[in-house]
């Protein structure tokens, strides 16, 4: 009865070893990449393999893969929002240069000014 | 009391299980809802200081953070394995998954707080509280505002995660989840693995890059 109930799931024991196997892979290649110290792409390239990292755990450790399109579309519309408000905050901040970056404190001024 | 009730608004069992993961992904989504406004505040302060912040993500102990996204890799990996091991019948693979995983987690907790131990030590504390002597920038105090807040916050899921896991590792000992009905499991598992997701975005913006 186990086995029948089992066999109707897409992930099985070998799916999920080899997600777990990708997870470390991915996490030492991002760990060795940062001591290159590209000037910009690290930002860019550890947050490319983050991504690669949840994808792997939404769809094979949460099994968004065996999940109703219902589910994928709360994923998938969070994701559009996420993507709309970080994307449009660093924009707003990136090109309207509304905030100055205040000088730094000099000897015996107090740190934090309120 | 009967385990597995079905209620009265549902047709079927697997209608009310879509019905309540569907749920679970919804509030999943409002998770990632909460820590996306702090992720678009750390990326508005570290586009506006780019400079302090590289700085201070060298000042980071990398080793804390790597050991922890390692540990929260295992973790996802063992509460995996928990539900595996429901789908096929094998309650005690299960309840020692999950035990696992609640140890794990708290192994995370542990190491962060000898991590947060070190900060303050140095007074690398948020907003006001921030004197640390190495880096007197207003872009490092910034950096160490987001750092507590987004990692604080983390933290708190962590624990609450570790109190679910326990909670679950003792309805799997009493025999609660079966290879039919085990939605109860499958949902508190899904939790736990926003978790991992989570820092796997907080590690390389607090420690790499």
């Amino acid at each position: 009865m186990a086995d029948e109930t089992a066999a109707k799931y897409h992930v099985g024991g070998v799916g999920l070893i080899a997600t777990f196997v990708g997870l470390v892979v991915l996490a030492t290649l991002s760990l060795l990449l940062s001591f290159l110290h590209w000037p910009v792409g690290d930002l860019v390239v550890s947050l490319l393999i983050a991504l690669v990292k949840a994808l792997l755990v939404v769809y094979f450790f949460m099994h968004l893969i065996e999940q109703p399109f219902s589910s994928h579309m709360a994923m998938l519309v969070s994701l559009i929002w996420v993507t709309l408000l970080i994307g449009l905050a660093a924009a707003d901040v990136v090109t309207r240069h509304t905030f100055p970056v205040r000088p730094e404190p000099t000897e015996g001024q107090p740190f934090y000014v309120r | 009391m009967k385990r597995h009730a079905l209620g009265e608004q549902y047709g079927d069992f697997a209608q009310q299980d879509e019905t309540l993961q569907f749920g679970m992904w919804v509030f999943l989504a409002s998770e990632v809802l909460l820590f996306a406004g702090l992720f678009a505040l750390y990326g508005s302060y570290r586009a506006m200081y780019g400079a302090d912040f590289a700085d201070a993500i060298k000042h980071n102990t990398l080793a804390y953070g790597t050991v922890n996204m390692y540990v929260l890799l295992c973790s996802s990996f063992t509460v995996a394995l928990a539900v595996w091991a429901t789908r096929r019948g094998r309650n005690g693979l299960c309840v020692a998954m999950l035990a696992t995983t609640a140890l794990l987690g708290v192994a995370f907790i542990v190491i962060k707080l000898f991590e947060y131990a070190e900060h303050f030590r140095e007074r690398a504390l948020p907003g006001p509280y921030y004197h640390m002597a190495e880096l007197p920038t207003y872009g490092a105090n910034r950096f160490f505002t987001m750092y507590w807040l987004m990692t604080g916050l983390h933290a708190l899921h962590v624990t609450g995660g570790v109190c679910l896991l326990v909670w679950l590792t003792w309805r799997a000992a009493h025999r609660f989840y079966t290879p039919e009905h085990h939605v109860g499991l499958e949902m508190g598992t899904l939790y736990w693995h926003l978790i991992d997701i989570i820092w796997i975005f907080l590690w390389p913006i607090m420690y790499l890059a």
